[in-house]
């Protein structure tokens, strides 16, 4: 056998290349995937080049991609229009108070559901996962009225609470705590240590990798979440950074921002989960294969 | 344990016992989350069933009205014209971003270099947060904006993607798909990668060409994802609304109005507050 036939093959084997028709489709393929990796990451490119630009610049036609001049005013200004690192740390404390319960009670009944004894197993994760089927759509406003009466709107526990009540990431940690050995925990018990040891001590720290796919999501959720942050909370300086960005900059309640100051601002929103994305991609990738697996 | 030991007739009472000290910790750990589930899952939904059987009156109290809200809103003409603008909206999710993915993913698939590079770039707009994206699709759709550009080079007509009545779904489908069909295509990918490279081998020995190999080999290894994304998209689909109202504005809303808009109204038709929001629906975590 010759090397090449050994080189690990896809659709195509290398006999293929041979045929002029392959490799004449091949090559639109490689053609067509740079054009459609351009336009993934052209809005980019546009994005944070109009943050640097002047304000005519970006106005000119045909619109250019580099700027004329470099204008770093711009994210100074962005900070002043609204008080973004104000938002910025509510959405902090918002991500950490939901991800905190969240994690807790989840991870307590996942726990549970997994490895302990309980009566009606099977009554319980029905429980749980009928809450999959029903689209949150319906009952938005039965729920803005729920909060309204427990007296939770314009606070953050409207949104550290009901993070907890959520039966995808309730399915996500059961069926990975399903994977860890029961005689870990029998063994662990035999030992003395108490059910609540063997969860915190054992089956979190055993359960990273689906943790850290939690806590990227939930990060991406808080700082996505715009529209529902803005009816539950009323007060303008408790909002977080989307519901602000879009009220302030995007809606036009105020339409005295200049275009170059706007494109600053979102380029300073997108640089948080960039960042992420650029140091937790290994997770990030590997969460998204994963709830498609089990979801 | 120490029942099996016990004499007979105290069994039942220590079984009893030992069942309850056996249940005592799962039970406690299942608690927080019942109550979580109960008053913030449960009782919304329960209680959207119980509003949309009422007149809801924060003065006079509620009364019980049967299937009259029901009854008022089949009447009501926006509500036939937000499902013909769910469907088509739907089917244009459909015929547009549907196929991109699986068709990307079997692509990338076949890369020899830059496999691991194709993938991080297909999923980098999924990061955008959903603000950015509205503000730098408004400008690309602008109508001196890059893509109107774009087509001038081929010596197309300028469009005005947002405010044209009949293109402004399509625009929305078009930054929808931009979006969110990097993650779809990973899922597609993992399926392929997965696929056994023999099957390959052994169709192309018994003379089947690349888009035979293609038709009854990859497509069907990978029916099953085929499916599961039908439905999650059909399930999105269905009830996207933020950016409907994001980039064309609460008016514009009212024209292209669709099903979730008016099916969120419903429960609580006559509710006052459901009046002053009847744009309140939304997927609060996807």
């Amino acid at each position: 056998m010759d090397k090449e036939s050994l080189r690990e093959r896809g659709i195509l084997s290398h006999f293929d290349f041979r045929r002029k028709t392959v490799w004449a489709g091949y090559s639109v393929m490689i053609v067509l995937l740079a054009a459609l990796s351009a336009t993934m990451i052209y809005p980019f490119l546009v994005t944070i080049f109009n943050a640097f630009k002047t304000r005519e610049d970006i106005y000119t036609f045909p619109p250019t991609l580099w700027p004329k001049e470099w204008v770093w005013s711009n994210l100074g200004e962005g900070f002043q229009f609204i008080d973004l690192s104000r938002y910025m740390l509510n959405t902090f404390a918002i991500y950490a108070g939901s991800t905190l319960v969240a994690v807790v009670c989840i991870g307590l009944a996942a726990f549970s559901l997994s490895h302990l004894h309980i009566p009606f197993r099977k009554g319980f994760t029905l429980f749980f996962m009928c809450t999959l089927m029903i689209p949150s759509a319906t009952y938005m406003i039965p729920n803005y009225l729920n909060l309204q009466e427990l007296g939770l709107l314009n606070t953050y526990w409207a949104f550290w609470l009901p993070s907890a009540a959520n039966a995808f990431w309730i399915l996500l940690l059961k069926s990975f705590f399903d994977g860890i050995h029961k005689e870990l925990f029998e063994a662990a018990r035999m030992d003395g240590a108490s059910e609540l040891r063997c969860f915190l001590q054992m089956a979190l720290p055993l359960s990273y990798p689906i943790l850290a796919t939690i806590l990227i999501f939930g990060f991406t959720a808080a700082w996505n979440e715009w529209f529902w942050a803005g009816l539950v909370i009323s007060s303008p300086d408790k909002y977080p950074i989307a519901t602000a960005v879009y009220k302030y900059v995007l809606s036009g309640e105020s339409n005295n921002i200049q275009v170059n100051v706007k494109f600053a601002i979102l380029t300073l929103v997108m640089v948080p989960p960039l960042l992420m994305f650029a140091f937790l991609q290994k997770y990030i990738i590997r969460g998204v294969n994963l709830s498609s697996v089990k979801g | 344990m120490k029942s099996a030991y016990s004499a007979s007739p105290p069994l039942t009472a220590g079984k009893v016992r030992s069942k309850s000290k056996l249940y005592f910790w799962g039970l406690v750990f299942l608690l927080p989350e019942i109550v979580i589930f109960c008053v913030f899952l449960w009782k919304p939904i329960v209680m959207g069933i119980y509003y949309s059987l009422h007149d809801i009156n924060f003065v006079k109290g509620n009364t019980f009205v049967g299937l009259q809200n029901y009854i008022e809103m089949i009447r009501d003409d926006s509500f036939f014209t937000a499902i013909r603008n769910t469907l088509w909206f739907i089917f244009l999710g459909l015929a547009i971003g549907y196929w991109v993915p699986a068709v990307a993913a079997i692509a990338i698939s076949e890369l020899r270099r830059f496999k691991s590079t194709a993938r991080l770039i297909v999923y980098l707009p999924n990061i955008v947060p959903a603000v950015a994206l509205y503000g730098v699709w408004k400008w690309l759709f602008e109508p001196i904006g890059p893509l109107n550009n774009f087509l001038s080079v081929f010596g197309l007509d300028p469009v005005m993607w947002l405010t044209d009545k009949s293109m402004s779904m399509f625009s929305i489908v078009l930054m929808n798909t931009w979006h969110h069909f990097g993650a779809t295509a990973l899922i597609y990918l993992a399926a392929v990668m997965s696929i056994p490279k023999d099957l390959y081998e052994a169709a192309e020995i018994d003379g089947a060409g690349v888009f035979q190999r293609i038709r009854y080999i990859t497509l069907p290894s990978i029916r099953m994802i085929f499916v599961l994304m039908l439905i999650m998209q059909l399930i999105s689909n269905s009830q996207s609304y933020e950016p409907q109202l994001a980039m064309t504005g609460a008016d514009r809303m009212r024209r292209q109005r669709r099903i979730c808009c008016s099916s969120s109204t419903m429960p609580s038709n006559r509710s006052r507050s459901a009046r002053r929001r009847p744009w309140a629906s939304c997927c609060s975590w996807r």
